[in-house]
């Protein structure tokens, strides 16, 4: 239960503590314009440079009528008042929920007068049709008049605080997983450590002076055709792009995920009730100019929509959807060291994986979804030896085989001991975004980088993007319906997951740099070869094209 | 003025300096102007015609080539819109939902389909010497208009992005155009032939009619694109070369189609020729054009700023960069496949009678090895 917003996506998406209400129809063909700011989140790499966090409250009040109702739970956020303020406080986040519960209690009571007088109204009405004397039937207009003039001035302030409700419920973030941190990200804990150590012998190059050296990425040219953040591929870098998306693709359906390739530009409603905001100053969102369209940043968005205002029975749930697309993002304000060739650009391919299930199957298909991500990340030579659980205070180690814990930092010259290390973060309240009740990032070690860099997100969105996207399921009944009344049970809202398996240039990154070898070349780990081809290994060429 | 002069004699040539001064500025004036004018109405003419090309409207187009004979079947066809469905493969009814219409999601084995077919095109074009590129898909608007599109016409092809001066792009020719946009290529470097993979975006505003149903006219598409940059003198044999390369692809694939020389009114402004290729799609009851192959001469490197070094047999003199002086490349682009509509004319060349579908054979090994997609019982 609970409003949670949930961004998960390899590139971070700034936590959103403001979402825009909704209004009555889903299919207001109004444009509104929003004035919401995306709270940056801070990159979770180590050492990268703290983007500075926080919404402005001001830019708060949406310009026009909103466009959508999120279904928001009001009764449980007032029965549960005090645990929904306290989850509010530890997210940083800056809903108000006295305000919630206030214009709540406000529309109910409006919502009874209305009720009341309607009541009333019938009443006057049915006396009407009987037989009166001429002043009673007088008395009985004018009643009537005054309850119908009461009513539309009543059931108007129904709609104003209905639409006031939703503005500031829909800013509630969704509730906290127990286990998650408290604080900011330097708390957030690391659940697992994959890796061994590697020593390179010879000075390491990152991503970017390899891929010139072996003549696979263009930038320059890039710069000059779109602007700063975009890049072509070139010779093997397209093969290893093609082949991480085939193997990524592959490898999920077996595990019994529905392949899918989705649209990029979607209607913004559709990005809003994912938990994104189109329109906020630094949004993430690039908008299409003379339409209500957006592109998309990760296909979290069109897989959510697809199942948009829908009941899905039963049984067919869990639904379990492997996406590719490609995915677009301004990276507004995200200035900064962390910017150099593949590590943060505006346009990349990713695949995603997106679950709906029954509630109480969320927090498993959050471990499975997880389990996927480091087996992926393990088979690519990312070597699983061993396990190890950071619990906040005082930590107990398991270890199979003793290793090295921490990554070593080593200026880039010289000697360096690096290790093909990735580790999963259990992500602190502060660094979860509104849509998650949990989220878990896995980071890679990057020795051309000197630092870990995120390279999958995985997030429970329990029913916070179902609330406002309308999905629903419908349990089986026990009870045989009755003939002729469609007594199934009453609907209750699915819960969504979304976790990625695999973002290009991230992954791009990773090979290039841990599998560098002395000359120049890189060795391709064994499970892509098949998808590029049987190509095992790329080598500097001799240039003499352009 | 610098001699020793009469004060009266100076005085005289101060003036005169003054007058030709102000003359001078009127006239820089107007040769802005005239050269801006002439620009804007220059830029409009469109490339010259190759002599072979026949005069007159899209019925004038001639046939160079007729591939195969449309299959003959023993049942009712269905087009790929109701095979889609039985097979339970694409989804337009949400994607109206989520993106609007002329949006698609492909499911199951079209997704294995889509990464078949573009794994499969890159993998041969690729063995015949062409570079593989992925490339952006957001780029400045002032590249697709020296590329010979209008980003901001009525009725433009082209979504643009608020707030910016970047576009999305329609095929990949664009991207792949501005990569050397004013260079100077040495001339040992050339021919430069690229095949690239993207997604391309096209509003298909005043697309109305018939043509719209399904898979055939979509906003959004993946396709892999071959480009080449030559000499001058090599473009009406590249040209060639790209139609044959085009032909091979889809007779290996077992398709039916003709190859037309476009007619004069159907170039578009920046092609010298143009070759189309339509497939026999059963299901539409029709040719469909599945791709096209334009030499572009040098209209779009004139624009782009595309030149080359013609190595020079003559010695350079010391002191003088004396290399021949540079030329203007020619570039030529060709689909080597646009997947929806490869999508359509595999699904309804190949429907068997029970609603299933048979992969053609050199699609198999990139497609993990399916042999044929079958309906399933839901």
């Amino acid at each position: 239960m609970g409003l949670k917003l949930c961004l998960s996506s390899t590139l971070k998406f700034s936590p959103i503590s403001i979402l825009r209400p909704i209004s009555q129809s889903t299919k207001n063909p109004l444009r509104r314009s929003l004035l919401l700011v995306r709270a940056l989140s801070a990159d979770a790499a180590a050492g990268t440079t703290t983007i500075a966090p926080d919404t402005t409250p001001d830019d708060f009040r949406v310009a026009k009528a909103p466009q959508w109702k999120a279904a928001i739970d009001f009764k449980w956020i007032r029965e549960n008042k005090e645990a929904v303020a306290a989850n509010v406080k530890n997210r940083n986040s800056n809903a108000n929920i006295d305000l919630v519960v206030e214009l709540y209690d406000k529309l109910m009571n409006v919502q009874k007068e209305v009720e009341g007088l309607r009541a009333e109204r019938n009443v006057v009405a049915n006396r009407m049709k009987g037989k009166l004397e001429p002043s009673e039937r007088q008395k009985l207009v004018e009643e009537g008049k005054n309850l119908k003039e009461r009513l539309v001035t009543l059931e108007e302030d129904l709609l104003n605080l209905t639409d006031e409700l939703q503005q500031e419920a829909q800013c509630v973030p969704n509730m906290t997983h127990p286990d998650v941190p408290v604080g900011g990200e330097d708390c957030s804990s690391i659940r697992k450590m994959v890796g061994k150590a590697s020593e390179f012998s010879f000075s390491v190059k990152d991503h970017v002076q390899l891929g010139k050296d072996l003549n696979i990425f263009d930038f320059d040219a890039a710069a000059e055709v779109s602007g700063s953040k975009f890049y072509y591929l070139k010779n093997e870098a397209v093969m290893l792009e093609m082949g991480l998306i085939n193997w990524a693709v592959s490898e999920v359906m077996k595990r019994g995920f529905t392949p899918l390739i989705t649209p990029e530009i979607v209607r913004s409603s559709v990005v809003e009730k994912c938990g994104f905001q189109p329109r906020g100053t630094n949004t993430q969102v690039y908008s299409i100019e003379g339409s209500d369209q957006c592109l998309i940043g990760t296909a979290e968005i069109p897989v959510g929509g697809i199942h948009m205002d829908s009941i899905i029975p039963e049984s067919s749930l869990p639904l379990k959807y492997v996406a590719f697309s490609h995915c677009f993002r301004t990276e507004a304000g995200a200035a900064g060291a962390a910017t150099r060739g593949l590590y943060r650009v505006h346009q990349f391919s990713k695949v995603e994986m997106f679950i709906l299930c029954r509630p109480e199957e969320s927090n498993s298909f959050h471990e499975e979804l997880i389990e996927i991500e480091e087996e992926l990340f393990s088979s690519l030579g990312l070597h699983f030896k061993y396990a190890s659980d950071f619990i906040s205070s005082g930590f107990k180690f398991s270890f199979d085989v003793l290793t090295i814990v921490f990554p070593i930092h080593f200026p880039l010259a010289g000697l360096m001991t690096s290790s093909n290390f990735h580790r999963t973060i259990d992500m602190a309240t502060q660094d979860l975004g509104a849509p998650a009740y949990r989220k878990f990032d896995v980071e890679a070690w990057m020795p051309g980088l000197g630092r870990y860099g995120e390279i999958s997100s995985a997030s429970n969105c329990t029913d916070y993007q179902s609330r406002r996207l309308g999905i629903r399921y419908r349990p089986e009944s026990s009870i045989p319906p009755k003939k002729g009344k469609g007594s199934s049970t009453p609907t209750r809202f699915v819960h969504t997951l979304n976790a990625t398996a695999c973002a290009v240039p991230r992954m791009i990154i990773c090979l290039l740099e841990n599998y560098q070898q002395e000359d120049g070349s890189v060795v391709i780990p064994e499970p892509l070869r098949r998808f590029m081809g049987g190509l095992e290994i790329i080598t500097p060429k001799i240039q003499i094209r352009c | 003025m610098k001699g020793k002069l009469e004060p009266s004699e100076r005085q005289k040539l101060v003036e005169e300096g003054k007058n030709l001064k102000e003359r001078l500025v009127t006239l820089e004036g107007d040769l802005l102007k005239l050269t801006d004018e002439l620009q804007q109405e220059a830029q409009c003419v469109p490339n010259m015609t190759h002599p072979d090309v026949p005069v007159g409207g899209e019925d004038c187009s001639t046939i160079r080539k007729m591939v195969g004979k449309p299959r003959e079947f023993s049942f009712f066809v269905k087009d790929h819109v109701q095979l889609g469905k039985d097979l339970n493969i694409f989804d337009f009814d949400a994607a109206a939902e989520v993106s609007g219409s002329k949006f698609y999601y492909l499911k199951n084995e079209a997704v294995m389909l889509e990464l078949g077919l573009i794994n499969w095109a890159v993998s041969e074009v690729m063995k015949r010497g062409f570079t593989p590129l992925t490339t952006p898909e957001i780029v400045r608007s002032s590249v697709v208009e020296k590329c010979g599109f209008q980003p901001r016409g009525t009725n433009t092809q082209v979504y643009s992005i608020e707030g910016s001066d970047q576009c999305l792009i329609g095929t990949a020719e664009i991207p792949v155009g501005g990569i050397h946009m004013d260079s100077i290529i040495p001339e040992l470097s050339l021919p430069l032939k690229y095949v690239a993979f993207s997604h391309c975006f096209r509003t298909e505003a005043g697309a109305a009619g018939a043509a719209t149903r399904g898979l055939y006219r979509v906003h959004q598409f993946s396709k892999v694109e071959m480009f080449i940059l030559c000499r001058p003198e090599e473009s009406n044999s590249f040209h060639k070369e790209l139609i044959e390369i085009e032909e091979d692809l889809f007779s290996s694939l077992g398709l039916h189609f003709k190859t037309l020389d476009m007619a004069t009114e159907d170039l578009g402004a920046p092609a010298y020729r143009k070759f189309d290729v339509e497939a026999w799609m059963p299901g539409l009851g029709r040719y469909g054009e599945i791709s096209s192959a334009s030499n572009c001469t040098d209209y779009q490197s004139r624009r782009l700023g595309i030149r080359y070094r013609p190595e020079s047999s003559v010695p350079p003199k010391k002191g003088k960069g004396s290399s021949a002086s540079t030329q203007f490349v020619h570039t030529l682009n060709a689909t080597a496949c646009a997947v929806p509509r490869m999508i359509v004319c595999l699904l309804e060349n190949y429907q068997q009678q029970d609603g299933s579908v048979v992969i053609p054979e050199p699609l198999r090994p990139f497609m993990g090895g399916l042999e044929i997609i079958t309906p399933k019982s839901k």
